[in-house]
This record gives structure tokens, sequence and C-alpha cells, in this order.
């Protein structure tokens, strides 16, 4: 978090294992460095996007162990161990999934700053519809 | 039996009058488009390509649209007020129109066969006999192609035959959804410092002192600081470093408050403030001349009144606007994704003393933003400093903050409305009076003020006074004249001085207050009239296609039985009297919280020949939307100090859950010109969420936003 920070405190730098759609890397961070920045420079993956910084917009949305978090500030060291799928994550194979389809088909985007951020929110919805699903039956 | 229609080719053809200006043929099966118009998701890439690939029969997925840069695409102004189909798409289509006609007669020529009989494949024509062909890339390769000339009127086939319903792909959605889709954010270069401005409080905040302590820090995190009189930047390699610092750097300056923001609401000042006030007259114009007064009828008559206000709007891009640049051996390198980037080339040459041949902008593309936002700021903050770090590639992103509070706001205003029904219930007086301030402070030469650091950067704090500008459909009267056929107007522009907040281009410009405005006062004469308020505006239409719009809007919502305790409402408007005609009709439900649920829309329009049908939907039902976050939720808020509205939180805009269903019929006026599209529906959304609002109420609310809050207000008085 940018706000309360000790500007005068000098932050060391130490080693994480980070697992992005299925790649681990160590990382040399700082442990306040949020998730998003080390997916856009650590794994060099720009899918996911910087719009507020605020965890108010949803362009950093990624998805940790399935389930939707915003990237923007909370430290990748909260997710160490954990499986991240980002955008370019959410085709299998080349496959694109049921939401990216419909996108494409509908040609649901203008700009598409957003679009990753939607995709990657709507994934974890229809994840969680699947499962209750799956669950009643 | 294949009709053929007359064309004008158009505004760019008027510059820009080889084909090859337009095409080039690259091997193999490549053919590349060019256009100064840049795509910022309002889909020109695939509209242009389509044009084209339906003129020279070829699958469009042959066709690129080149990436824009000054240094090798036309200039074809600002990428704006719905002009890009109509200039750029006409241009295309003619420059493919005569390449197609010139290559089939010199195929002819050179294979010896009789033009009638020769069969296009794909840009390819075969001699079945001897099997000699004749591509398109033959042909751009010779002298004829090189001299290939675009006339001022061509004629052009009728292309009645084309299935509109059918699915074109866009041109980016493939890499959009899967991530890959490069923005100029996601610039990365090996030598690159990632940059933030330093604001201070407000626009009138100069630079006192700022702590020692900065330095040890700024050491300590391998940052630099810039600092130039009131402007401060911060860079550095690791961009979160960067923009961990702000806060930190922000709170080590001392500022000294040269002038209050605002003191007093808004409206007032629009009241109390100095103007300057011009008669428009039909046809759109506006004349400095001694504005008359409101005529008087006598009591046989009927004369109503009303006024509407709008406040401060944003553009609410959802990325925050960036620009990259590197100063090397003299030369610019420039990214950027403003809408004007020719203009910005002439305007950083001039500013930086350049020869022109020593700065190129490359367009890349940013988000979405329909207007003058922080793009064109960002560009020449990016460009300053990238002078002061030679030879390293600046990468300047401005943060949430900066782009809620720094860019130029759509203004807030007023309009003032009067008419006089005879006793058939036709108006024979209208008079109606626009007060803003200018939408128009784009940059320009000459004008550096316009950039908002220029004041931080020569501490310079004077209010610049900005001019009325008098042609048709200008900023502050842009449709102020009614598309009616009223038998006498009064119509006034008025530009108002010394207002708080610094405004420009926002979509459509004047135009959404003064169709609101104009539309929802007819709705106002309709029931005073007690006439169907379709029925009231066609009384006054003489413009059949406008007449045939109102039609098809009304057929289409009388297909859709009304919902239980809902509400309807319809407008319509051509923009600027000469694009699209757009028509919009509204049902929703006011909750016992007065709180407005949209549930349907429809929208009609019709915007000459479909180019991209796909493309035009997504246009007016994108419009649709903006409009309708404007009408219910939009507001920039402000104090005497500062801009409140620093975040989404502070700046509420409409969420998915209140998206009504929306059904768009698009009426296609083949051989007729292509209209732009990108700005008609604006108005009439605002204009029918009023009325609908109006009919549940029984009683107008007259200021924007109609959100829960404020409509409550309004109505206790």
């Amino acid at each position: 978090m940018v706000d309360g920070l000790q500007g005068n405190l000098i932050m060391s730098k130490s080693e994480y294992n980070i697992t992005v759609n299925g790649e681990t890397k160590s990382v040399v961070i700082t442990e306040d460095k949020p998730l998003l920045y080390v997916i856009r420079d650590d794994f060099n993956l720009t899918g996911t996007k910087l719009g507020c910084g605020l965890e108010q917009c949803g362009s950093c949305a990624v998805l940790v162990d399935g389930n939707k978090v915003l990237s923007c500030n909370r430290p990748a060291v909260e997710f160490v161990d954990k499986e991240i799928t980002t955008i370019e994550g959410i085709a299998k194979n080349d496959v694109l999934n049921e939401i990216q389809q419909s996108f494409k088909k509908f040609n649901a985007a203008q700009c598409g700053y957003c679009t990753s951020g939607i995709i990657v929110s709507l994934t974890d919805l229809f994840n969680k519809r699947n499962h209750l699903i799956e669950k009643k039956l | 039996m294949v009709n053929t229609i007359k064309l004008n080719t158009g505004a760019s053809v008027k510059d820009y009058n080889k084909v090859s200006d337009w095409l080039s043929f690259e091997t193999p099966d490549k053919i590349l488009i060019s256009s100064g118009k840049v795509d910022i998701g309002q889909h020109i890439s695939t509209t242009l390509a389509l044009i084209s690939s339906r003129e020279l029969e070829v699958d469009i997925n042959s066709i690129t649209v080149k990436k824009l840069n000054t240094d090798v695409t036309p200039n074809e102004g600002i990428t704006a007020s719905s002009l890009s189909v109509p200039n750029s798409g006409t241009a295309i289509r003619s420059a493919s129109i005569i390449f197609k006609k010139s290559f089939l007669d010199y195929a002819s020529k050179s294979l010896n066969l009789n033009k009638n009989n020769l069969k296009l494949d794909n840009g390819v024509v075969k001699d079945p006999d001897s099997n000699a062909s004749m591509s398109y890339w033959d042909f751009s390769k010779t002298d004829e192609f090189l001299k290939l000339i675009i006339p001022e009127n061509i004629e052009i086939f009728d292309q009645t035959n084309i299935d509109h319903d059918l699915h074109v792909e866009t041109k980016f959605i493939n890499s959009i959804v899967k991530g890959e889709y490069k923005f100029l954010h996601d610039l990365k270069f090996d030598d690159m410092l990632h940059a933030r401005i330093i604001r201070p409080p407000s626009y009138s905040h100069k630079f006192l002192s700022i702590d020692d302590k900065v330095n040890k820090y700024l050491n300590d995190h391998n940052l630099e600081l810039y600092i130039k009189n009131s402007f401060i930047a911060v860079l550095g390699v690791d961009e979160y470093e960067v923009i961990k610092s702000l806060n930190f750097l922000k709170n080590s300056i001392e500022w000294e408050q040269i002038n209050k923001l605002a003191n007093d609401k808004i409206f007032n000042l629009i009241d109390q403030n100095e103007k300057d006030s011009l008669v428009v007259k039909r046809g759109g114009e506006a004349f400095h001349e001694d504005v008359p007064e409101i005529k008087s009828f006598d009591d046989n008559y009927k004369t109503i009144t009303t006024e509407f206000n709008k406040p401060y709007l944003m553009h609410g891009s959802i990325g925050p606007s960036a620009s990259c640049s590197i100063y090397k051996n003299g030369k610019f390198e420039i990214y950027s994704h403003s809408q004007a980037i020719y203009a910005l080339k002439s305007i950083l040459t001039n500013a930086f003393n350049l020869n022109e041949n020593n700065i190129t902008l490359h367009f890349m593309p940013g988000a979405g933003c329909y207007g003058h936002n922080g793009a064109d700021d960002v560009t020449y903050e990016a460009a300053l400093l990238s002078k002061e770090f030679e030879n390293k590639h600046v990468l300047l992103k401005w943060t949430r903050e900066d782009e809620n509070c720094w860019e130029p706001y759509g203004s807030a205003s007023k309009n003032k409305l009067t008419a006089t029904l005879d006793d058939k219930n036709r108006i024979i007086y209208w008079s109606s009076e626009a007060y803003s301030d200018t939408y128009l402070t784009r940059p320009m030469v000459n004008k550096l003020e316009n950039f908002v650091s220029q004041r931080f950067l020569n501490n310079d704090f004077k209010k610049y006074k900005a001019s009325p500008r008098t042609g048709a459909h200008m900023g502050i009267h842009r449709n102020l004249d009614p598309i009616y056929n009223f038998k006498e107007t009064r119509l006034v522009k008025n530009l108002v001085h010394d207002l708080p907040l610094r405004t420009s281009a926002l979509r459509t410009l004047g135009a959404f207050a003064n169709t609101t405005a104009t539309e929802t006062f007819m709705d106002e004469l309709s029931i005073e009239a007690n006439i169907d308020p379709f029925e009231f505006r066609i009384n006054h239409l003489d413009d059949e296609r406008a007449i045939d719009l109102l039609n098809d809007l009304k057929m289409h919502m009388e297909k859709d039985n009304p919902l239980e305790n809902s509400y309807r409402g319809i407008a319509f408007s051509r923009y600027k009297n000469s694009a699209s005609y757009c028509a919009v009709g509204v049902e929703l439900i006011v909750t016992d919280n007065v709180e407005i649920e949209l549930q349907r829309a429809w929208i009609t329009v019709d915007a000459g020949e479909i180019a991209f049908k796909e493309g035009i939907e997504a246009q007016v039902e994108g419009g649709f939307i903006q409009a309708a976050s404007w009408s219910l939720y939009e507001q920039v808020d402000f104090d005497n100090n500062e801009i409140l509205s620093k975040d989404w939180d502070n700046y509420k805009i409409i969420e998915f859950d209140n998206i009504p269903l929306i059904k768009t019929s698009v009426i296609n006026r083949v051989g007729y010109p292509y209209l732009g599209v990108g700005e008609a529906v604006a108005g009439p959304t605002g204009a029918s969420i009023s009325n609908a609002i109006r009919r549940a109420l029984g009683e107008r609310i007259k200021t924007m936003p109609f959100s829960q809050e404020s409509i409550k207000k309004q109505l206790l008085g």
C-alpha cells in the first residue's frame, strides 16, 4: 500500500518463488511489491493492467488458486506457493475458454484496456457457478 | 442490375489525392491501408479494412491498417468530431475503386483479354488459355500505379446486395481476449526510466521548498528528481519504487496557494460571471451581434420556460494517460495515444525549436477516451523529461488521481429555454440559450498554456481567457440550432469566463447538454399540448430521414409490451445537424427510494450507407452507456481549494447492474455518404432518460446527475 508508507525506510530485497501460469520463477523483490508489478516486470506478462492502484476498477484481476484477486496492492509475497493465473494463462493449449470465446464472438471490446480484468472476473464467477451446479447434481 | 451512384471523395482526398497515399501492396497477399485516423476503440481499423476489401474484392484478413506515425501516414488532422469514416473511409473507398478499375484496364491490355471477360479472384486475374496472370501486387510495382489520382467525384457501385448481418471479427479482438494486445503502457526498453509527476494540490499552487531529507531517500531508492519552477517529476528504473515515492515526496514539499479554486457554487458562477454572448442563426453559425430580448406573446398563446443544468464531467478513461519519449542525437522519438498526433508534432517541433525532421510521433493505443483527456499533456511532459534525461526512454504514466484531477473536463453548463405554442399546438417561437465554459483548449502551436504543466513550468498562474468560436456547431453551440421547423428562433451562445475548472473537448462537446435541453423541452411541450411525443415531434419536422427514424423507433418500442411499473421516454437528434441521425427510447423504473433502474433501451440510427454494422452498433451502444452514466451518476466534485473526485469512490459511474437490455436498429441508406456515428446517441440518451423520469415522477428534474441524492434534493426544493 502506498498510503501509510514510511518514506525514509529502506526495504531490503529478498528472494521468493512465485508461480504464474505454471511457471515458477525466483524473484528478488521488496516484501511490499504488489503482485501486479511482479507479473508485469518479472514475468513480462502485460495483459494484467494497472487502472487505479486502489482495488476499485478491476483491471488488475488475476486468479489465485482459481479465485479472483485484485493484484495492484496486495504484496506478491502473500502468494508464494500459490498458483497464479493471468489473462495469458486462461486459454489452455491455445484454446480460449468459454468467456474468451464469447467475447471474441461478439467483438466485445472497444479499446480493450479493461477486458483482461473483466474476462478474469467472469472466469472466476463461471468457475464458481459450475462448481455450484456440480455440487447440486 | 448494378446501379452506379456519384460519390464525392471527401475532405482527406483534397490533401492526399494519390491512390498510393492510401494503399500499398506487400507480397504475398498483403495489402496495407494508410490512414491518419487513430484507432481509439471505435473499430476504425476494421471499418476501413472492410470498406477496402469490399471494393477490391479481397478477403478482409489480407488487409492490414498501417501503424500510424507522423513520418509515413497521411495527416488527416485530429481524430475527432465523428469524422473518421466520413473522411478516411471515403478516401480509402475511393482509392480502392480507382485502383481496381485501373488494374482491370492494365491487366486487360497486358494479357490482351477483353475487360468484360476478366475474372478477379482475390486480387488476381488469369488468362484461362495461356494461364498467364496478373495480380494487384504486380500492378502495384508499375509506374501507372504511382500515377493514379483520385478525382473529386467518382462513380460507385450500388452495394444493395451486401449482407450486413454477416459477422466480421474486429481486427484486434483475438489478441485482446488473450491479453496479448500491446498498449502504450506496456512498452519496455532496456534503457527505460519510469516517471511520475508530483502534482500540487490544485491548479494554482506554487512550489516553495522541499525538505533536505529527500536527497537521502532518492539516493537510497535509486531515484532522480526533476524540478523546474513548480513542475516536479520523479524518475527511476523500477516503476514501483517511483510510485511508492510519491506520497513521501508530496509530503516533503511546501506549496503556496496563489488563488482559490472557487468561491461559489458552479451554477451560481455561470449566472454571475462575465460572458461573451453571441447570436446563433439557423445553420448553426454564431455571430457577434446584439442579442435580442425574448419575445412576449399575448394570452391567446401558451408560453412556457425551463432550464437544464449539467455538472462538470470527466472522460473517465479506465487507464490513466501515458506517453513514452526518447531524445537522442538531437531527435525525438515519441509514443502517444493522443487523438491529435499530427497537431502534437507541430506543437512540439515549435516548443522545442526543432527541425520537423527531428521528431517522430508514433500512435500507440491507450485506454479508450473520446475527447481531449490527459493524452496530450502527458506527451508534452514525457518529451520534456526525455530531453532532460537524454538517450533514455522515459515512460511517464499519470496516476489515477492525476487522470481524475488534472484532465480537462467537459464543462458544467446551463440551458435556458422559452417556447410559445399557438392554438393548434404548434411551436411558433423557440428561444434557447446555452451557457458554458469553452470546449476547445486542445493544444495548439503558440498556445503552450493549453498544456496543464505549462503554468508550473513557468510559474505563470494567470487565467487565460478563451474566445468564442463562431463556426457552425462549434463547441458550446453544437446542436443548439434545433432540427425542427420552428417559425421563429432566438438562439444564444454564452461563453462564461473565469469558471473554476479546466475544460476542453469531451465526447459531443456542447451537443449533449443542448440536445438534452431541446429534447426534454420538446417532451414538456408535448405534455402541455397533450399530444403523443412521437407525433408532436413529427408535426415539427420536414426532414424525411428524421421522420423515418422516429417511426422506426416507435415501431420497435411498440413490439415490446411495457414492463410493470415502468415508464418510457424518447428523444432524438441529428448530430451537428449533419452527421448521423439517432433516436433513443428508454424504459425505467423509479424505485420507492427514488433510485433509477434502467430496464430496456431501443436505439435507431441512420449513419448513411452502412460501412460496418457491428461497428455502428458498438458505437451507439457504448455511447448510450456512457451518456446514461453521465445522466445518472457523474459529477466532478470540488471545494474552494481542490478537486475532490480523486478516484472511483468519489466519482461514480454506471456499473454493470444498471445497464439495460439494448436493442439497436440500423437503417441502411445505400448510396448515401457515410455519416459519423460516434457521438450521435449521447444527447438523445440524456433526454430520453430525463423524459422517462418526468413521466414517472410527474415533475421535471432539471439538474444532472439524476442520482438518488440529487433527485431527492430537487424534489424537496
